[in-house]
Formats: C-alpha cells, structure tokens, sequence
C-alpha cells in the first residue's frame, strides 16, 4: 500500500514511526487551537522546511501532491468573506466594494486562518505520513504500545485487499453496464446501482478474506499468546534527539510569536 | 507392518462437517501416505480435496470445521490434541491464491511472518529466511516489496515462508490455478527440487500435472461425497481407472488418454505411459519390433520434446472451407492501446466474418482480455478502429451495443444483478420491452437448455462454479446477441463442468452465434470446423491470426510464445469429439 508514502533512505525515513507520532502530534494539537493566520503561516513554513529539507522528498513531488488540497483551499479562501454573516465583521474596514458586496478585512483574515490552520495541519501530518511505511507504523505499535498483535497483522493484511477491491469494482461497473443496467437516472437510481454491486463485491471480499485467515492460522498465526520480532522497533538516540529538536523548533517559532506579539488569542481563550 | 510404522499420514474413518452444511465435506476417509512419498491428490471441484488437506494441518478442527468421527494422525500426532502451533511446523500448505496468502509488504517480512508466530529468535530467523531463500532461488529479492513480484515469483515467496518453518509435509493446493505458463513452469520447477531434496512429503492437488507425472508414486482419488474411490500407484490406476476417472469429471494425464484411444484401436503401449517421453519410448519401441513391416505414414501432428521436459507442439490447420464473404462482424484496424505507460496492444488487426468462431491466445499480459474489452465499449477505441457489424463502434450507444455483443466475463458473479437466476434471464428481456408471457416462455426455455431449470428459484450467488458460468452465458444469450465473447469460460472449473460447457458452445454456434472465447485452456484448436485462431504476443501485435484475416495460415508454432504445450493434445479429448 503506498498511497502516499515516499520510498527513501532520509533521515526521517529511517526514524522510528512512532518517534515521528510523538513529535508532530502535540504541535497538531497546538495550531489546530490558533486562530489568527500568521501562526499557522509559521507552521507551514516550517513543516515545509521539514518535508523537502531532513526527509528529502523533492519538491516536485512534494508539490504534486498537496497540490489538490491546497486548490480547494484556495477556492474556499476566495468564497468564504462572501459567504460569512457580514454583521460579525462590519467593524473592520472594507478592503474592497463589489457593487453591493463588501469585502471587510476581519472576514478575509478569517477566512485566511482557517485556511492557513488546515493547511498547516495537513503539512505536519505528511511529515509523518510520506516517510512512514504504514507496516512499520503498525508493527512499531504492536511492539512499543502493546496494541494487541492479532488486530494489528489483520490491518495489515486487509492493506493487501484494497487494490484488488478497486480493481474488482472496476470489473463489475464494467460488467453491470454489458447487462444493459440503467446508466443514467436520478439518487435512486444510483443507489439502486450501488446496492447491486455491493453483493458480488462483499462475496468476493469475504471469500478472499476467509482465504487469507486460512493462509495466516496456516502458518501458525494466533497459535500462541507472545511472538517473538524478527525486526525490533526501539527508540534509539536518533528518535529521542529528533522529538526534542522538533518541539525546540516549534517552540522557538511560538516564542518568537508571544515575543513580539504577533499571536492572537488560542480558541479557548478567546471568549475570555 | 512395516508400513503403518513408516506411514508418516493416517487418516482413520474421518468424518468432517463444516457448520451451517447439512452433507459432510468427507466421509468415512481412510488414508495412509508414507514418509518421502509424492501423492497426487483428484477428484471433481466440491469433493473435499482442500478440505482434507486443512486436517493435516489441524486447522480442521481447531480453526474451522468439526471431526464428526474418526482420527487424523500427522507424524504420529493425534492432529485433535496437538496444537495448530506445533502441527505447523509439520504441514506447510501452499495455496491457490497468491495474493491471498500475503500479510507483510516486503519479501523479508513475508518469510520472517510465520517464524515470529512461533516465537523463533532473531538469529535463528535469519539463518531460516536466507536458507529458504536460497532453497526456491530467490536471494537477491530479499528486500523487494511483494506487490512488485511477477505471480510467479509470488508463489515461490510463498513456498518459501512455509519452508522456513522446516516442514515435513508439503501439500500443493492447486498452487498453479491463477498463474501463466512462464509461472507454472516456475513452480513445476520448484516442486521438482523439493522432490528432488528428498526431505519432504508430498501431496498435490492440482489440475494439470502432466509435466510433472513422473514425480507422482501415488495417486487418490476422492468421490463425490469425499471418500477415498480409488488409492494406488498412478500407472495402474491410470491403467485400470481411467473410465471411472472421466466419468468423475478429473483431470488425467493426456498422455494417458492417448494409450487408452491406441489400445482402442487394438495398440497397446507397454509400459503404460504416464508422461510424454515416456509415450515416445513406447511408442519408438513398438515401431521397432513393427520395423520392416511398413513404413509410418507422415504424422499431421508434429511433435517435438526438448531436453527441458516440455514439450512444444504444432498442429497443422484443420482444412475448412472459407467463411462466406461478406460484411465482418467485427473489424479491428490496427489497433493500438497503452495503460500505465506500457504498450498493451500493438497495432493489431483483424476481421471476423459473421459465423466465425474465434480463439484468441497469447500469454497471460498479453492483452487478450483488454482487446476484448475494445470490442465492447468497456474501453473506447479511438474512431475508426473498430466496427462492429459494419458500423465504428463509437457511433453505437452503450444501450444499443448490448443488444448485439455478449460479454461474458471471468468472474460470473460479477455480471449478476438479481436475486433469482430465472430473474437474472429475464432481466434482459424486460430491458427490451417484450411482454410478460413471452419473457416468461423464453426464459423457461433458455434455463432448460443450460439445465437450470430446477434452480430457477435460488440466488445466482448460491450455485456452483459451473451453474454460474451456465447461467452467465445463459443471461448473454437472453438478448440474442450476434456476438458473443467470452473471456476464459473454462478458467477454475474441473474437466466435467469445462468439457459441458464448450459442449454447449459448440451447439450454440451450430445454431447461430458467433463467440471470441479467450481462455487458459483453449480446447478448441483442431477440434470445429470453423475454428480460427489469433494469438497475441506480449504487448504486441497478434503474432498470427489464421483464417480470420483471410491470410494464408502458417504453420509454425511460433518460436517463443509463452502458449503451454499442455492445451494443444486436449484436441484428442475424447470427451469433446463427440
């Protein structure tokens, strides 16, 4: 499964999986509780610096492929003044006058932060994300976290079903039309359709499962309560220097924030 | 005595049940398989084959399934109070599916899965993954990522994670169904060397062995209602049985076939042969005690067996008479089509005149299934390259193509949208707006015809394998195509419900379609009349077409084709020439 995920030797490529978890979630939490946009600006930046800098994905690619996320953003940041109860920023100045509309500048900076905070999280996350093997993440979890083994190598093993299942969808949109099956129609139509392809999906990811169980227990899979790993995950000097230099980075920027007074209030003191 | 201190399998009036199933799966089984012994494992699809083999492993019944009586002893293990733990590390079953048998991403993990279950250390895991590695010559994909792997390669990666776990059994379940000949070979060939180690037990459960008869001591037969009809060594129940076997529906050998025909005509071979050079040596034998006598007329087949054990063959073209000119129903003109960045097809060409019956072969990737798909709309050609009845394809609606193509597609369920197979019939005849009684008249009659009368009531999804592939070739039908195209119809069924199939086929065309069958087991060179024959080479143009095009035909076999030699002596089936 390799939906996302950037096959590489990088630096962060080859930190533990979970390493990566410790490190970007809190800062996750932190900017999804900003709410002016030049915080999550900072973030960005950063997160940036991060993707095409220590974990070496090249810009290009980088590029292509937060490139859809950052289109829809972009829409909603044009439309969002417009669509926002205008009496919430009528206080603040106009920055421009459409005819009958009126541009305020509180509604763009809005519209600007929660843009930016999506944005924001979005890059943090693909940190993790294009350099973690979602196996690994999953293994290192079992092995670190005590999430329990059996649920976890299912997972896995389910990853393997999910281009089969496309390509089996495929096949019988394909196969359903030569029957000479209603095309075109209104909701109902469609969701007749989709009923219809749910039973040949569903036997055949059932039958293609109960195989799998059987190819595992085969090989003695669940037989005993422990196993042991042929490939250990640990936290290593590296894992432990990475969390802490992450948070410094992150808590510098915030700092820089606070200092100067470029930070807006967090959600939850805002009312205050 | 000695026997039962050396049996190394003894299985004891086993009974087994799976839960919600009325019929038991096997019944009274008795079986003994010696240590070091290879045993070929028949009997026609439902007779319990791959459920016998879970019971050497234990899965049945500490998994799945229940011991309503008897006893399962593996390595002198009573399976029942031995622990599916310690009876893995006995039993490695290869299955059909190699997709399905894969939990990690990478080769490495893949093998190190079943060594981590069981508990193994670190060191001792390395030493077994870079042996089992070594064992199916697959060293240097250590690191490789699964999903990269040819089916081939992945079935051997899959042997190896059993052979990791030093096993003493090793049973093959159909573990050649889903690959291509160039993968068959590979793991015909690593079967071999298991053999050849001399470590292993061997039970196979395949289809079409005929490369691999000489490695077979003995062969068991499994009935319907899964006990054991017939266990002994393979020439004498080859020999003896052969009747029995085809009135099963079986596999046999076609070498087999071939001496029971010439002892038909009053020629025996001796030693019953079970492989084809075996035949040969029989036969070259009979000649020289004949010798003298009278020269051999010119064979029409040619034959030749090379050092490797396989065979290639060449059929010469059966004479016919042209088809009436005329209008083609379908006309490709060179036809190209890329996906992924590969070239599937390759400027390819051809013209199938109205009544023609098709063949179309070529390697598995060769892009069989996606000219097929050209023809049906499934994928769009660009303008001008196909017409179908004289007409582009592009011109014609999606609704009114179905009226005159047929497609039947590997995967019968995929095509069902009903819950009720006389409804599944029907529903073609309703989308034409034919009244209620003659619907009713027309559907009674097309089920009876694919003798599915009595099932007319049940869900499509409940039948079996040859039932479905009946009724989607009956639903095809329905509508009264001119073209038909049917994507390998006979894949994944025994030799009863295949043969029963092309039968009706053959029928069908007699009386008026038209059919482009693509399949595994193309049984029907040699065999009509109006046969022809493209075949496709790897993402190319067809390296032949023969008739179709009006060119003359050539006869060569062509040189590298991937096309298996088994499918070719299936013309001398004697089931099919009726």
């Amino acid at each position: 499964m390799q939906v996302i995920y950037q096959e590489g030797e990088s630096l962060l490529h080859r930190l533990n999986p979970l390493s990566k978890v410790v490190a970007v979630v809190p800062v996750l939490l932190f900017v999804a509780l900003t709410t002016d946009p030049w915080l999550p600006l900072a973030f960005t930046a950063l997160a940036s610096a991060v993707i095409v800098g220590p974990a070496r994905i090249s810009p290009g690619t980088f590029w292509r492929l937060q490139a859809p996320l950052t289109i829809s953003l972009l829409v909603f940041l044009i439309l969002y003044p417009f669509m926002v109860r205008a009496e919430l920023f009528d206080h603040t100045p106009v920055v421009l006058r459409l005819g009958p509309l009126a541009l305020y500048q509180g509604a763009v900076l809005a519209g600007m932060a929660a843009v930016l905070r999506v944005y924001a999280m979005f890059l943090l996350s693909l940190i993790f994300m294009l350099t973690t093997e979602i196996s690994d993440f999953i293994r290192a979890m079992v092995q670190q976290w005590r999430f329990p083994y059996r649920l976890g190598y299912g997972i896995l093993a389910a990853f393997h079903f999910m281009p089969l299942l496309q390509e089996e969808f495929r096949l019988i949109q394909a196969a359903h039309r030569i029957r000479g099956i209603e095309t075109h129609g209104g909701v109902r139509v469609h969701i007749e359709r989709l009923r219809r392809y749910l039973i040949p999906l569903l036997t055949s990811a059932i039958r293609r499962a109960e195989r799998t169980a059987l190819a595992m227990e085969s090989r003695a899979f669940g037989a005993l309560k422990q196993r042991s790993y042929f490939r250990r995950f640990r936290f290593s000097r590296a894992d432990y220097l990475f969390i802490l230099c992450f948070w410094l980075l992150c808590l510098l920027v915030i700092a820089l924030f606070l200092l100067n007074g470029w930070m807006g209030p967090l959600s939850f003191t805002k009312e205050l | 005595m000695s026997e039962t201190r050396t049996a190394l399998i003894e299985i004891e009036d086993l009974t087994v049940k799976y839960p919600g199933r009325r019929v038991p799966a096997l019944e009274h089984l008795q079986l003994q398989l010696r240590a070091g012994e290879t045993a070929l494992l028949l009997g026609p699809s439902g007779s319990g084959k791959s459920t016998l083999a879970l019971t050497f492993n234990g899965l049945i019944p500490h998994s799945i399934g229940k011991l309503q009586s008897g006893h399962v002893r593996v390595t002198g293990l009573d399976t029942r109070q031995t622990t599916v733990a310690t009876l893995a590390q006995r039993v490695g079953i290869l299955f059909q599916d190699p997709e399905a048998q894969f939990v990690m991403f990478t080769v490495e993990d893949e093998i190190a899965f079943g060594l981590e279950n069981l508990c193994f250390s670190p060191d001792e895991m390395e030493r077994r993954i870079s042996e089992s590695l070594r064992l199916v010559g697959l060293t240097e994909l250590r690191y490789r990522r699964v999903e990269q792997l040819s089916g081939g390669e992945k079935q051997r990666v899959a042997l190896a994670a059993l052979l990791a776990l030093e096993p003493e059994i090793l049973v093959f379940d159909e573990p050649t169904a889903n690959l291509d000949p160039q993968g068959t070979r590979e793991v015909f060939n690593l079967l071999r060397r298991c053999k050849e180690t001399g470590r292993y037990t061997i039970v196979l459960i395949e289809h079409r062995l005929d490369e691999l008869m000489d490695l077979v001591e003995r062969m068991v037969v499994l009935g319907k209602r899964g006990e054991v009809i017939i266990n002994g060594e393979p020439r004498e129940v080859l020999r003896t049985h052969l009747s029995t076997l085809q009135e099963l529906g079986v596999w046999v050998p076609q070498v087999a076939r071939l001496a029971h025909a010439l002892q038909h005509h009053g020629c025996s071979l001796e030693p019953f042969p079970l492989t084809l050079s075996e035949a040969v040596e029989a036969l070259k034998g009979r000649r020289a005690l004949s010798a003298g006598q009278q020269e051999p007329s010119a064979p029409t087949t040619s034959t030749a067996v090379h050092n490797d054990g396989h065979q290639r063959f060449s059929a010469s073209p059966p004479t016919r008479s042209e088809p009436d000119q005329g209008e083609a129903a379908i006309e490709v003109c060179s036809l190209s089509y890329r996906a992924a960045g590969r070239q599937v097809l390759q400027d390819i060409s051809l013209a199938i005149p109205r009544g023609a019956l098709l063949a179309l072969v070529g390697a598995n990737g060769a892009g069989k299934t996606t000219l097929a798909q050209h023809l049906i709309g499934v994928l769009q050609p660009p303008r001008g390259r196909v017409r179908l009845l004289g007409r582009d394809i592009t011109t014609i609606s999606a609704r009114e193509l179905t009226r005159h193509v047929g497609y039947v597609f590997q995967n019968p369920e995929h095509q069902f949208i009903t819950e009720a197979v006389e409804d599944e019939v029907a529903y073609g005849l309703r989308v034409m707006g034919l009244p209620a009684t003659e619907v009713q008249e027309r559907t009674r009659a097309l089920l009876e015809r694919f003798n599915l009368l009595s099932l007319a009531r049940a869900s499509p999804f409940t039948l079996s394998h040859g039932e479905k592939r009946r009724l989607s070739v009956a639903t095809m039908l329905a509508m009264g195509q001119e073209i038909l195209i049917l994507d390998e119809p006979t894949f994944g069924q025994d030799e009863y419900s295949a043969t029963a199939l092309l039968e009706l086929l053959w029928q069908l065309h007699d009386d008026y379609a038209r059919y482009v069958p693509g399949s595994h087991l193309r049984p029907v060179c040699g065999r009509h009349e109006s046969w022809q024959a493209a075949l496709l080479r790897d993402a190319s143009s067809p390296l032949r077409s023969r008739g179709a095009a009006g060119r003359g035909a050539s006869d060569a076999a062509p040189a590298g084709s991937a096309s298996a030699p088994a499918w070719l002596v299936r013309s001398a089936h004697p089931g099919g020439a009726m």
